[in-house]
């Protein structure tokens, strides 16, 4: 069957690490490094001519610092020989070009569209069903006759003196008969930055994936695949400075819980700092993502409570349900018919048995979503909570930074008022190139979160260095104001002895708005470039990314692909539909000249037959990247036939060329024409 | 596929056999009232198509498997679904009235929140207090050997800095694991002697998420009635049985053993796997597994053992290798160990370490280790860093155990406090001692009881009292007085309420390599004077 090509990835392999490893790949390498100069060139013809319309509106760039970094040589290791690549336009590309550049905002009234469910030809469903069909005959088959006739080959999974298998041949059944046979697609080491591009290391399996064998060499390519939206994944440049100073100045660990002595001034100041980004009053930080949701959520809510949950709400948020001991329902995917018949049916039930009314109930949903790249309909949500009095928690692990005109998350996307959201939870993995998570809401269900979540008391503090890169990455995209009172950050909270309290200026700021240097340590508001302290930066990364999202997306449309999500979104899921594929598409896009990482996700993290391809859009990519990734696209589509899209009101698939060249009409046409969907009813 | 060659025989059988199967379900169809119709439907839709009929035929299945899982349809077929008209709803919906989403804090928790210390600048021997505006002799950070000021372990994170960049930005899985996890890993494995290890990112989760890695629904769980918040969590999450055995108590565990593998012979259930999970140095109290004697019992009942070392790896043993170092046990006999590399090496995460078989199934079914972006590299630097500095310097923990040594001879001379705490232990937990000083609420003296206490449930059978709120605010105000004096100290930290069984509220010091004996026997001695003073 088909699946069983997937034993030929050694040749493969071998060809692509033989060429990175005795020459050069000099196509590859002219392509990352030529693009640079050809930016600097444009950039040269462009200054001349008119300022396009969105650039009129953000203030202008400073370019010096991004100009002298090209020529300037990153301290890389260049021992695998690759120093072509070792300017920072590998971390983060140059694009000059002021029109590749885009503000997502929604047009209030207007609704929130998404890709709409496409069901692909009757063939692929078919074969699909097929493919899974097979795989499960056959993989019991084998496990059938293989646990009596090769015994040595299964005792993993049987019991063996006394001892139960640790993992059950049923429990493990995709793991042996589907994902091992694409393990070339997952666990990839990697070394660099996670940046614009990406160093592989190169492996090769002997055994059908039973291990994996480093070569030595690596490969640098075009990442598409990190969380990485707003480009902060770097080891130079402004935020690395100010990381550099932090860890000087604060060591790498604080040594204990935060409230066991392991809180420093700088927390203190982060999270303040990071309340103001939210818009909230007061906001509380901890050391992992994963654990925001798992250690914070059993502290909000308890037995006798309920939650309402997106049937596909992240692990994290079902791990910290399921340890709250509340009550759980789901509700269909961002379905708010299906969400306002819970309700009415969960409030007018009361509780299991008894019917006793429900103490609190808590919906959550994430503000996008990581495989679907849906956003929240949040204006749905808050209209439904007005008449039902639920509580709202946020996840928006995803949206922040990422989504909206000032990069604060769905709230500022929609134009909404943060403080209508109950509890805002996100990370710092994502947007901002840190670690991490935080959980805004009002001060006193943080200073109650504070004690009663289990983070406090027990999980370590997050990082000095951490933090500096989130305060970092914050300033620079809200912009710190010039003219308000110049004075270190410390004595102002020194003198004060409820240290936990928020700066003085706080609730006079409006949000989102630049914040006063008080707002951040002065050693940071020092060696913070002007470039990142204006917040122009800030914006110009925002701008790109929501560009770059627009345009992937659009653009695989017009190539005829089927996506799913919004359009804003910077995840940007591509169904493959067929098992077998996705392994093909991931070593086709690894093997071209220009090799592209991507990420491919099948059931059991999908449905079983939306198997899917999933990009993740940064602001570190050039145009040319995602022209990169759409003519790779094109290309690998056609061999796999994986053009299956229908065009609305029977306009006609554009071509690769055509796509790149009216990018730019693509973005802004699809902005003006939602913008035009007024609600009519 | 390869070996999927069977007997000729076995398939002419099934055939025969599916064949006849499918001629009595025929006869019983066409034998339905309404069957025509439905025939007719199938003919027409199949219009000489077999391979549309099937693709039909599954499509269908699939939605009556979708139907029948469907996690979001109401559940009206409940017996006890009230019928209620749609102003019915509306009233009740108009009616209810949610509590507050949280409650404010009472004026204690307040203070307490607010006497929390806070550092000024780097942490240390002898950090900046905020909160008083002094330095301070640190008994309260988690710094055994002092790596958290180590110059060389600050400089080599620096370096992966300006090569990696600070975040990771990505899951495991997708190329979040960087080279420098994949050291790290294996310098960890190399270090304790097993054949592999998985690195997590965060100490807390680390436990929380190997323990429903591997146990299910209807495995068992024996585990010490004094276990940490965080193992508590992942035995809720995994579904497991779980069984208790008194703290610390192995003749306790071995009853209980017993007691398991008799129940499972009476109901003459399928083998399931079994787990011992407990801790190395328990965070509740600083007491001491004997470790081997849990491996003997763990061999004699074939039970795995999850072992918690986050509080003794890098803090006992010649070399900081936690207990198996100190008892001379191979760190392969513990199915899975699990550590901490926020605690015992000052960098950040925990990990798992054991066989490749135990490794690589955490590496898909451990949830914080697959749906979590993987700790920043600087970190994984950092602990890989410590490793080598406890290695080379076997002297750190020589000063460790000096340290100890000397604040526990003073300790003890303190009546009003009963340490429960192993004299090897670098968190020395400190209780007040109940009036009649030969208390019976001491763990480890607590009276013997005719019975044993029952296995299903986390409270022992003679449940030591006290008054949780009183001792408390005593303690409280022993932290606050020592702080005001210069020693840093605090006390354990709990979520009261949250947890399955309260723990007695104690204070934690934390002993560390980096203060001189000197330095430690002063803090200790002013501590000393202000427990006599307030506890009085
Ligand atoms: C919605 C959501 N919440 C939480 C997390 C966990 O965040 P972290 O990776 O920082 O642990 C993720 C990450 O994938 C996520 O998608």
């Amino acid at each position: 069957m088909a699946l069983n090509r997937g034993s030929s990835p050694t040749s493969s392999i071998f060809k692509s690490s033989k060429r990175s490893s005795s020459t050069p790949p000099t196509s590859a390498a002219s392509y990352l490094s030529a693009l640079s100069q050809a930016d600097a060139s444009l950039r040269a013809r462009r200054s001349t001519t008119s300022p396009s319309p969105t650039a009129a509106s953000t203030p202008a760039l400073s370019f010096s610092s991004l100009l002298t970094s090209t020529t300037e040589v990153g301290e890389e290791d260049n021992s695998d020989g690759l120093a072509v690549y070792t300017t920072v336009h590998t971390e983060f590309g140059h694009c000059y070009n002021e029109n590749y550049r885009h503000v997502s905002k929604h047009t209030p009234g207007a609704p929130v569209i998404q890709d709409i469910d496409q069901d692909p030809p009757y063939y692929i469903l078919f074969s699909t069903y097929i493919s899974y069909l097979i795989l499960i005959v056959l993989g019991h088959m084998r496990d059938f006759l293989g646990k009596r006739f090769y015994p040595d080959s299964y005792k993993h999974i049987m019991p063996r003196d006394g001892y139960a298998a640790l993992n059950s041949d049923f429990d493990s059944f995709y793991t042996r008969r589907l994902k091992q046979r694409m393990d070339e697609c997952f666990m990839q080491p990697v070394t660099g930055v996670a940046g614009r591009t990406i160093q592989i290391l190169d492996r090769v399996t002997p055994d059908y994936n039973h291990t994996q064998i480093l070569l030595g060499t690596r490969t640098r390519a075009l990442n598409i695949s990190s969380y990485n939206y707003l480009g902060f994944a770097q080891a130079h440049g402004g935020c690395a400075d100010a990381v550099e100073e932090g860890m000087k100045r604060y060591g790498v660990s604080t040594a204990g819980a935060r409230l066991e002595g392991g809180s420093t001034d700088l927390h203190i100041t982060a999270e303040a700092l990071v309340a103001k980004f939210v818009g909230m009053e007061a906001a509380v930080i901890s050391s992992m993502g994963f654990a925001t949701n798992s250690t914070y959520i059993p502290a909000l809510v308890s037995k006798g409570c309920l939650i309402i949950s997106d049937e596909l709400n992240h692990t994290s948020i079902r791990f910290g349900v399921r340890n709250s001991g509340a009550h759980v329902r789901m509700f269909k995917h961002n379905d708010m018919k299906n969400l306002e018949a819970l309700l009415r049916e969960v409030i007018s039930q009361g509780q299991p048995k008894t019917h006793r009314p429900w103490k609190k109930i808590l919906v959550i949903v994430e503000g996008m979503y990581s495989m679907e790249g849906t956003m929240v309909d949040l204006p749905g949500v808050l209209k439904l909570k007005e008449k039902y009095k639920f509580y709202l928690f946020v996840d928006e692990a995803h949206s922040i930074g990422a989504t909206g005109p000032h990069g604060r998350g769905v709230a500022d996307y929609f134009g909404i008022d943060p403080r209508k959201i109950d509890v805002l939870m996100g990370t710092f993995t994502k947007s901002f190139g840190a670690s991490g998570g935080y959980i805004a809401g009002s001060k006193s269900l943080i200073e109650r979160l504070r004690i009663r979540g289990y983070s406090g008391a027990y999980a370590e503090s997050i990082s000095p260095a951490v933090l500096t890169q989130i305060m970092a990455s914050m300033a620079s995209i809200m912009s710190v104001a010039t003219d308000g009172p110049v004075g270190p950050s410390s004595s102002s909270l020194s003198s004060s002895t409820s240290t936990l309290q928020l700066p003085q200026d706080f609730h006079t700021l409006i949000h989102p708005g630049p914040i006063s240097q008080s707002s951040l340590p002065t050693w940071l508001t020092h060696t913070l470039p002007p470039s990142l302290s204006s917040g122009a930066e800030g914006a110009h990364r925002l701008q790109r990314l929501s560009f770059n999202s627009h345009y992937l997306h659009l653009g695989l449309q017009k190539l005829g692909f089927i996506t799913l999500g919004h359009a804003s979104s910077p995840i940007v899921p591509l169904l493959v539909f067929n098992p077998a594929k996705m392994i093909m598409f991931h070593r086709m896009m690894k093997d071209r000249k220009t090799p592209i990482v991507v990420v491919v996700v099948a059931y059991p993290a999908t449905p079983l037959i939306s198997s899917r391809v999933r990009f993740c859009v940064s602001a570190s990519h050039t145009k040319e990247d995602v022209d990169e990734v759409l003519r790779a696209c094109d290309e690998v589509g056609d061999v796999l036939d994986l053009k299956h899209g229908v065009m609305a009101n029977g306009e006609r698939r554009w071509t690769v060329e055509e796509v790149c060249e009216r990018a730019v009409e693509l973005v802004r046409g699809y902005a003006e024409a939602e913008g035009g969907l007024k609600k009519t009813d | 596929m390869e070996n999927a060659s069977f007997p000729l025989e076995t398939v002419e059988t099934v055939v025969l056999f599916v064949a006849q199967s499918l001629s009595a379900v025929e006869r019983t169809f066409y034998k339905l009232p309404g069957s025509g119709i439905i025939e007719r439907y199938v003919r027409s839709s199949h219009q000489n198509d077999p391979g549309r009929t099937f693709a039909e035929l599954i499509i269908l299945i699939l939605v009556i498997i979708n139907l029948l899982q469907s996690r979001t349809r109401p559940d009206r077929n409940k017996k006890s679904f009230l019928e209620l008209t749609e102003k019915d709803i509306d009233e009740l919906v108009e009616e209810w009235a949610p509590e507050p989403l949280s409650q404010p804090l009472n004026e204690t928790e307040a203070a307490e929140l607010a006497a929390v210390p806070i550092v000024l600048g780097p942490t240390g021997p002898h950090p900046t207090l905020l909160n008083t505006g002094k330095t301070a002799i640190n008994l309260a950070s988690l710094n055994f050997t002092g790596l958290a000021g180590n110059d060389h372990i600050k400089q080599r994170a620096l370096e992966t800095m300006r090569k990696h960049g600070v975040g990771s930005c990505g899951p495991t899985g997708f190329y979040g694991t960087f080279d420098v996890h994949l050291n790290c890993e294996r310098d960890i494995a190399d270090f304790l002697g097993t054949e592999g290890a998985i690195l997590y990112s965060q100490g807390f989760s680390t436990i929380s998420s190997v323990i429903p890695a591997f146990c299910k629904r209807g495995d068992i769980i024996v585990a010490d009635r004094a276990v940490t918040l965080a193992i508590q969590k992942g035995m809720e999450i995994s579904r497991s049985t779980i069984r208790w055995y008194d703290h610390n108590d192995l003749h306790s565990l071995e009853e209980v053993l017993q007691s398991v593998e008799k129940d499972r012979r009476k109901r003459k259930g399928p083998l399931t796997r079994r787990f011992i999970i407990t801790e190395g140095i328990f965070e509740r109290d600083g007491s001491m597994t004997d470790l081997p004697k849990l491996i003997e019992l763990k061999h004699k009942y074939k039970y795995r053992l999850i072992l918690d070392e986050s509080f003794s790896f890098g803090a006992v043993g010649r070399t900081g290798r936690g207990l198996t170092e100190l008892y001379n046990v191979p760190a392969s006999k513990i199915d899975m160990l699990v550590g901490s590399c926020s605690i015992g090496l000052c960098a950040g995460g925990g990990f798992c370490a054991g066989s490749h078989t135990v490794v690589e199934h955490q590496r898909i079914n451990g949830p914080a280790y697959v749906f979590s972006a993987s700790m920043p590299p600087l970190l994984a630097v950092s602990a890989s860093e410590g490793i080598n500095v406890l290695r080379n310097t076997p002297s750190l923990l020589v000063k460790l155990h000096d340290n100890i040594r000397a604040a526990r001879i003073i300790l003890d001379q303190v009546d009003c406090v009963s340490i429960p705490s192993h004299r090897a232990s670098p968190i020395i937990h400190l209780y007040i001692r109940a009036t009649p000083p030969s208390d019976l609420l001491h763990p480890s003296s607590a009276a013997v009881s005719a019975k044993p206490s029952n296995p299903s449930s986390p409270v022992p059978r003679d449940a030591p009292v006290f008054d949780i709120q009183k001792e408390e605010r005593l303690l409280q105000e022993v932290v606050e007085e020592a702080m005001a004096q210069g020693v840093m100290i605090t006390k354990a930290k709990r979520v009261r309420g949250l947890e399955l069984t309260e723990a007695r509220p104690s204070i934690r010091l934390a002993m560390t390599s980096a203060l001189s004996k000197a330095d430690t026997e002063k803090a200790v001695n002013v501590l000393a004077k202000i427990l006599r003073k307030k506890l009085k």
